[in-house]
């Protein structure tokens, strides 16, 4: 066959926020007018979807819905310091330090209300929209409870900072402890390599990742799914080149991406191993998206067609030496084996 | 970025050869603008100006588009996409929906010109080849002594180099006619970087006609590009084939003289070996859409290649 | 220059503009219509996020000039939804969350548009052909497909209307519940502005005059032939700089304009604000550097070596970082072992290649307050480093953070907002640059390009009983990231297994190429990249299935890793178990078995891409029995 398939697999771990540094992220959440929250903190969406992350958290830990929430200006004048959007520490320094926040500025609310209906502050909870006494016929809208609360002199206003027990490594051996939470992978891929041409095709790839706990797993597929579409590019295509310091591959006709024909179906797996350590569970996926893919599609080459590619990318000259190699070997071999 | 004085937009052919006459030596002519606008930023031609550009896609002569008495008459402005939309010049050029279906993008295809991509004569032009083997003749026109006049040539003789074309400084490429060749059956093969908008390495154009027999070659046509400065038709290729009986050994006969054709000094070892699999594919695959019998060649040949 | 009177019919309202005779029909959109949903991604119809409909046909419109708009009726994304309700394209976008960034949704939206329109039952593989021209960096498109085969289906009632509503939740289960995006419709709609989207009243525009050569002193900048241009209002170099120069992630190394000398290509050397960009443009040419060529290092090994030429003066032997770590006895381990795997792996330079390019706006507000907004993925580092550079407190420097049109790690880089500080104050006017596709990629960071020598030693069990990896990777021209890289790589890089010895060493070096920095995973994609091909090689080499000799070697609860740390749950033996499943992997030790192997094909991999979506139904029938 000119076209053969062959399938590999990969594993890999990653670490969850700053590396070897001590992390930390604050917030601020009020429970505001007409029952909706401001979220308050210094980060805002690069396109992992933390916005709508940080209004479910807020959400679910105040008692009202996503869409009640508005996420404030990232701006570090009017905003509490986050840190920066990297390093897989989005949804685990930022959605931890806010539902600390929002958990804060319930107790604000909750103890007003636990006055109110002299009820045990412990008996109190919220959801969609509703705050109530459990074991009694306290149940008010949020909105109700924000008035009753300001009226009482009470804005229900929350903080919160997150930081982590890390450190650095050790000058001689590299000893230390650069996380508190880690997360593991693996992928598999599957692969046809044109021999006439040495053109890679990956079909598939399934992707099984430990995410702590998933708050939106169809946020999580995406990370996934466009995770391991940047290390098909690095895998097959991708190449920044320079001669002498001059880039010769200035702008997109020369540097190739991945476009909607290069990509393979893809099938997430979400593990949820949840984090002991902060409070809600979560880790992370971003980065460790794509940390196993570019050695499973390698290794699903040499499946399909006996080569082992160790220097990226594969690109279809690159395949089709490689295989010319091979076959020169192989002659090489059946000759002195026949002598 | 590109940046000129004056945009002008004639609206017949005697405009535009005012507009070239009046602005001689300042002038560029453009039809999609695909090209140019790309051309002028950095990394390549960088900041450009040129003091006029003459925009001719508007001129009705290039924007004819007619199958008629067994011949195919298309305006030098005709899109790419017209071979993927127009079942009429499907029907008559049946290789170029294969080739179009590769040419940059659905979006690029509805602006690029096949004017244009013959005029800008790149050495990996993806429709150059496939209007070589549609035997492709272009027409020239300019105006002598206030007269519009015209000349036509095979395609073949058109690119001399990358870049450089016969066609005069006073002249304008209107129009391309090809012969309609609806009992042939096409196939374009091509590789690059990727599989969508992407520059040629190596791209080969087939046209084939099987005769009533259904078992001989009665007209084999093949091009290639990506091989050397300009995209050039397989002719011994072709004549070795002709009238002969399909059959695997008949045509890794003929793929193995291609790699010979290979010019290019860079990444020629990969060359000549896509240029040997490609004839091969592109072969059977026209074969079979011209209606070649599938039994002529055996599947282990057929598994290999195809 | 005689201007081209423009006349259109632009989302069904009619317009009148002139415009300059070479402006684009991007540019008419975008800066005399405002109409900002209509990206520039590239500039050269590589990306799609320009794509409009011209009389019905969509077109990238940074490849039309304006002048082929006459008279005709053009439709933009904010066109889509008009009566202010998205369309069912829109909202099925909305529903799959098919949006990252946002920055290419809008094209990828017309695109997509643009495909149902033409056949209203477009095949899935048609479907990806016809967005085959718009690139995506942060979905990997999956979530893209889904959305339009959904429109597709409502629009031609194979599935119901009720199919593009939100997921119910249960009794304010949020957190892991599938909550379409809060941020969506403003992106599927065009409405969301970028930086580059932006614009103040008396807004400057800013360009930057770059460096050409490798390695070079500055021997004098003289800027008076582009201060006297008309229009142009200031002009800033290194010496406009009143504090302490300099930035990076670990060490600030890098000046906001060269300082007297240029260590790359691209390098800013100075930057000009003016009325117009082409004013701004034409005075940057203008500006006359003299540089004397110094002996330029493009090869991370190579400047190791002794009399090598020296980028940074602090260090002289271009070491940016070393990483060691080391763990029981390699050199004794390795030769106990009874299979040693020895190879040396290559990895490339890569571009973030976010379809947004760098954009920034500043200027100084009322209470004198420098301000600066921009996609930038650090404001809080940026804020401290800008608050040295200008020499003011930190409440006088203030960062907002712009939506990112993608990042990935390369807008942690502070490699402009400096100059657009000095500026906004040399003036006193806003001032807003938006760099080229070609500036992005010639003059920002990349991924970190890596060489691994790699020695791993196994026992005839498979267990894995040392690994030696020493990776050297080339910084280029300043640190950025560089320190934490090889960090990243150096802890993670022998991978999630038990090994007792460990010698891992990774060399972040100075070169005069492009500067690499951060990029989504930091390091340990090469590393691991290494570890994973090697693993691949023992389970031949030794007769065991990938997953088997994994689960031999993989950390467990309460494992110890290479840094000597103890962690408490390890997934990874539950993670390979579901990954297994999930792929329905057939058991087997790698040996070029892809000819035999009996799960390949199945419902999770595709079909191999033939370009032939339009041809499978095509009038021939011929064309079915096609064999390529």
């Amino acid at each position: 066959m000119a076209r053969k398939r062959g399938r590999g697999m990969a594993a890999s771990w990653y670490g969850i926020a700053r590396t070897a540094t001590v992390d930390r992220a604050g917030a601020w959440v009020e429970i505001d007018d007409g029952g909706t929250a401001k979220v308050i903190t210094g980060v805002t969406e690069i396109g992992e979807g933390i916005l709508t992350v940080l209004a479910q958290i807020a959400a679910q830990e105040v008692g009202i819905r996503p869409e009640d929430v508005t996420i404030g200006d990232n701006d570090t004048a009017r905003s509490p310091e986050a840190a920066h959007a990297g390093a897989t520490r989005q949804t685990y320094m930022i959605g931890n330090v806010v539902a600390l926040a929002a958990r804060d500025a319930r107790a604000k609310l909750d103890a007003v209300l636990a006055k109110e209906w002299n009820v045990d502050v412990g008996t109190i909870k919220a959801a969609g929209g509703e705050i109530w006494a459990e074991g009694t016929n306290h149940r008010i809208e949020m909105s109700e409870a924000v008035h009753l609360s300001k009226s009482r002199g009470v804005v229900p206003l929350g903080s919160g900072s997150f930081g982590t027990d890390t450190t650095g490594l050790a000058a001689d051996d590299g000893a230390g402890r650069p996380w508190q939470a880690y997360v593991f992978g693996g992928q598999v891929a599957e692969v046809e390599v044109d021999t006439v041409t040495g053109e890679v095709q990956v079909l598939g790839i399934w992707a099984a990742h430990d995410v702590g706990r998933a708050v939106n797993p169809r946020g999580v597929e995406g990370q996934i799914e466009g995770g391991i579409v940047q290390a098909v590019g690095q895998a097959l295509m991708e190449d920044y080149k320079t001669e002498k310091g001059q880039t010769t591959t200035p702008g997109f006709a020369k540097y190739i991406l991945p476009t909607s024909l290069d990509v393979p179906k893809i099938t997430s797996v979400i593990v949820e191993d949840p984090d002991p350590i902060g409070p809600l569970g979560v880790k992370g996926i971003g980065e460790p998206a794509m940390v196993p893919t570019i050695p499973a599609i390698m290794n699903a080459i040499y499946d399909a067609i006996g080569v082992r590619i160790m220097s990226l990318p594969a690109t279809p000259e690159k395949v089709l030496s490689a295989l010319r190699e091979k076959r020169n070997r192989d002659e090489e071999r059946a000759r002195i084996v026949a002598e | 970025m590109l940046t000129c004085d004056d945009y002008l937009t004639p609206v017949t052919l005697g405009e535009a050869f005012d507009a070239m006459e009046n602005h001689r030596g300042v002038y560029r002519l453009v039809a999609g603008a695909t090209d140019i606008l790309p051309w002028a930023r950095e990394g390549r031609a960088g900041d450009v100006h040129i003091p006029v550009l003459i925009d001719i896609a508007g001129i009705p002569e290039l924007n004819v588009r007619e199958v008629a008495g067994g011949n195919v008459r298309l305006g030098a402005a005709t899109r790419f996409q017209r071979f993927l939309d127009d079942k009429t010049l499907a029907a008559a050029l049946p290789l170029m929906p294969f080739c179009a279906v590769w040419f940059a993008d659905d979006q690029i295809r509805e602006s690029a010109t096949i004017g244009g991509n013959l005029v800008n004569a790149s050495p990996a032009a993806d429709g150059t080849p496939a209007l070589l083997a549609h035997d492709a003749r272009v027409v020239l026109s300019s105006r002598k002594a206030g007269k519009i006049v015209q000349r036509t040539m095979p395609l073949s003789e058109f690119a001399t180099g990358p870049s450089n074309t016969m066609l005069a400084a006073d002249e304008i490429l209107v129009e391309v006619q090809c012969p309609a060749l609806p009992k042939h059956g096409g196939a374009f093969e091509k590789v690059g970087h990727r599989r969508s908008l992407v520059i040629s390495t190596v791209c080969v154009a087939a046209l084939v006609e099987i005769d009533a027999t259904g078992e001989r070659f009665a007209d084999v046509k093949l091009a290639v590009a990506g091989i050397g400065p300009v995209p050039r038709r397989m002719t011994a290729i072709e004549e070795a084939l002709k009238t002969k009986a399909l059959s695997s050994a008949i045509l890794e006969d003929a793929a193995d003289s291609a790699g010979d054709l290979v010019a290019s000094r860079t990444r020629q070892d990969y060359r000549r070996e896509v240029v040997r699999g490609f004839v091969l594919r592109a072969l059977i695959n026209a074969a079979l859409r011209a209606g070649a019998s599938t039994k002529l060649i055996s599947r282990e040949f057929e598994a290999k290649y195809a | 220059m005689p201007d081209l009177k423009i006349e259109a019919t632009v989302n069904g309202r009619k317009v009148s503009k002139n415009v300059a005779p070479f402006a684009r029909l991007l540019d008419f959109v975008r800066d005399d219509l405002n109409l900002t949903g209509t990206k520039e991604g590239c500039g050269a119809g590589e990306c799609g996020t320009c794509s409009v409909f011209v009389d019905g046909v969509l077109v990238k419109s940074c490849l039309v000039p304006a002048a082929k708009a006459k008279g005709a009726k053009i439709e933009t994304v904010e066109g889509l939804a008009r009566s202010g309700e998205l369309s069912v394209l829109q909202k099925a976008f909305h529903k799959t969350g098919a949006s990252q960034c946002g920055y290419c949704i809008p094209g990828m939206v017309m695109a997509a548009t643009a495909a149902i329109r033409s056949n209203p039952l477009v095949s899935d593989d048609e479907i990806k052909e016809r967005l085959g021209g718009n690139i995506c960096r942060c979905t990997g498109y999956s979530k893209i497909f889904e959305a339009v085969e959904l429109a597709r289906d409502v629009m031609n009632g194979a599935r119901p209307a009720t199919a593009l509503q939100e997921e119910e939740v249960d009794e304010g289960q949020f957190i892991g519940a599938n909550v379409r995006r809060l941020d969506a419709p403003s992106k599927v709609s065009g409405a969301l502005r970028y930086a580059g989207d932006t614009v103040m009243p008396g807004m400057l525009h800013v360009a930057v005059l770059r460096s050409p050569h490798p390695h070079a002193r500055i021997v004098s900048i003289d800027t008076s032939a582009a201060e006297a241009l008309p229009g142009v209002e200031a002009v800033v170099t290194s010496a406009d700089v009143p504090g302490v120069d300099g930035f990076g992630v670990f060490v600030h190394d890098q000046p906001v304009m060269a300082k007297g000398k240029v260590r790359y290509v691209g390098e800013a050397v100075a930057a000009v604000a003016a009325e117009d960009e082409l004013t701004a443009k034409r005075a940057a040419a203008l500006i006359k550097v003299v540089f004397e060529a110094l002996p330029a290092i493009f090869d991370p090994d190579e400047a190791m070596k002794a009399g090598a030429p020296i980028v940074h003066d602090y260090a002289p032997d271009n070491v940016t970082k070393h990483i060691p770590i080391r763990k029981g006895d390699v050199e004794k381990a390795l030769a106990e072992c009874d299979l040693v795997i020895e190879n040396t792996y290559e990895t490339q330079q890569v571009e973030h290649a976010y379809l947004e390019p760098e954009a920034g706006l500043a200027w100084v507000d009322h209470d004198g307050v420098v301000t600066v907004l921009s996609p930038s993925q650090n404001i809080t580092n940026h804020r401290h480093m800008l608050s040295r550079i200008i020499a003011k407190p930190i409440n006088k420097v203030r960062f907002i953070m712009s939506p990112v049109g993608g990042g990935f790690g390369g807008k942690e880089d502070m490699i402009y907002q400096g100059m657009l500080a000095l500026l906004a104050m040399k003036t006193g006017k806003p001032v807003r640059l938006v760099f080229t596709r070609e500036e992005s990629i010639a003059t920002t960071a990349k991924r970190h390009p890596a060489r691994i020598h790699y020695r791993s030693g196994f026992m005839r069990d498979g267990r894995l009983k040392a690994i030696a990896l020493r990776m050297v990777s080339d910084g280029g021209a300043y640190g950025l990231s560089t320190e934490g890289v090889m960090r990243k790589a150096a802890i993670l890089g022998a991978g999630p297994y038990d090994i007792q010895n460990l010698q891992v060493d990774t060399i972040g070096v100075y070169t005069n190429n492009t500067p690499s920095g951060a990029f989504r995973s930091f390091g340990a994609l090469q590393t691991q990249f290494a570890t994973e091909t090697q693993m691949d090689i023992a389970a031949e080499k030794l007769g065991l299935d990938p997953f088997e000799i994994r689960r031999i070697n993989m950390m467990r609860n309460g494992a110890i890793t290479h840094t000597k740390q103890k962690l408490g749950s390890v997934s990874i033996g539950r993670v390979l178990d579901q990954l297994e499943k999930a792929a329905q992997w057939e058991k087997g030790a790698p040996a070029q078995r892809g000819d035999s192997r009996g799960d390949l094909g199945t419902d999770g991999a595709r079909r191999a891409c033939a370009l032939d979506a339009r041809f499978v139904e095509a009038p021939t029938k011929t064309m079915k029995s096609e064999v390529a």
